[in-house]
């Protein structure tokens, strides 16, 4: 169903899931540490643009009032990665620190939209499921990977909730149903 | 961007004709990863296997009690509760397929249905809500339990890729029965 789509779009690539599985003799293995590393930097990317976006004043009401408990979901989310990083030893990398550096790195992950330059509700609202979608991928991507049982199940407490997340960005836009806020029936996001 | 139809409007976003996504670096997820995860069940020993195939098991027989959940509330609900209700069911239903191609996979087959289901004697739309609120929270809960117990990570990915749409089913739920959707960071299946 979504492949079809994807490939006419031109935008079908190798699922990270299979390229990770390709790819592992050129490249050294990605650690834990690594792994939780980049899924903090993408909460910390994810929990600016909420705050900057409701900052904004740039959503209607009903968005507004339907993703402001979110940015306190991806801080605790944040806080909980950050836990087993330091219990592992690792270094907890910064989030960005201007709008400059957060459009910096949407670019780098292929996310359209830039942040102070997005012309009205909807182009807000996409931003934000598409990095969304993004994150969701991120901890796709991860579980194909991780090994320790606490470690995949918090993974997968916060893929859940970002989807949930997804959802709800989806039911507030235009004419949505709740129906229409899961279209699909298996849920990887972005990769 | 938006059509009068808010999931049509995502599947645009999704293959690509969203304004916050820009063409070429990602790649669309929602397919293949039963597909991968078939793949890697398969390169697993047979008492790795064994052992998936149980847990599948399980799983499939939840989904099963789910789906016939969703037929049978139906008719008790508002035309615009069972327009969601359809659409979550045929996730449902994609759900236990995924699960029987995974068992196929491992070397198992899936079980028989079963004649019946124990699943309360709901006489209302609220009473239906309230029994699929319920499943959609025990799947949830139980996926939690069981995606550390498989074996390769794929699998592992795969089915939480289930997990995330029931996720979803139970936010969309909650809007239905009128209460907080997104009720904290973590999804845990407890409310």
């Amino acid at each position: 169903m979504a492949a079809g789509g994807a490939g006419a779009a031109g935008l079908l690539a190798l699922p990270a899931a299979a390229a990770a599985a390709t790819s592992s003799a050129a490249q050294p293995p990605i650690s834990e540490t690594d792994r939780l590393q980049r899924l903090i930097r993408l909460e910390g990317l994810l929990l600016y643009c909420y705050r900057h976006v409701l900052a904004s004043g740039i959503l209607a009401p009903r968005a507004r009032r339907t993703l402001a408990p979110f940015p306190g979901h991806e801080e605790a989310h944040i806080a909980a990665l950050e836990r087993v990083l330091r219990a592992r030893g690792g270094t907890v990398p910064p989030g960005p620190d201007s709008v400059a550096t957060a459009n910096r790195y949407l670019a780098n992950r292929g996310v359209g939209g830039r942040l102070g330059q997005l012309k009205g509700h909807s182009d807000a609202l996409y931003l934000l499921l598409t990095l969304e979608q993004v994150t969701i991928g991120a901890y796709f991507v991860a579980l194909t990977k991780l090994r320790d049982s606490e470690l995949i199940q918090l993974a997968c407490q916060i893929m859940a909730n970002e989807a949930q997340h997804d959802a709800m960005i989806g039911l507030t836009l235009p004419k949505a149903t709740p129906g229409s806020a899961v279209p699909y029936g298996l849920v990887q996001g972005l990769q | 961007m938006v059509t009068p139809d808010g999931r049509a409007s995502r599947r645009a976003l999704l293959t690509g004709a969203g304004t916050a996504l820009a063409g070429g670096t990602l790649a669309l997820a929602g397919c293949g990863s039963a597909e991968i995860g078939k793949q890697a069940v398969k390169k697993t020993s047979a008492r790795v296997q064994a052992k998936d195939i149980a847990v599948l098991n399980q799983a499939l027989a939840l989904e099963r009690r789910t789906v016939a959940a969703y037929i049978a509330g139906m008719p008790l609900l508002t035309f615009s509760q069972r327009k969601a209700a359809r659409q979550f069911l045929n996730e449902e239903l994609e759900h236990t397929g995924e699960l029987i191609s995974l068992i196929k996979a491992a070397g198992g087959k899936a079980p028989p249905r079963a004649d019946s289901y124990a699943l309360g004697h709901p006489i209302d739309g609220p009473g239906v809500l309230a029994v699929l609120h319920s499943l959609e929270s025990l799947q949830i809960s139980r996926y939690l339990e069981w995606i550390p117990q498989l074996s390769p990570g794929p699998v592992r990915a795969a089915v939480a890729s289930i997990l995330t749409v029931d996720a979803q089913h139970l936010s969309m739920v909650r809007v239905l029965e009128g209460q907080v959707p997104v009720p904290g960071p973590f999804v845990t299946g407890s409310v």
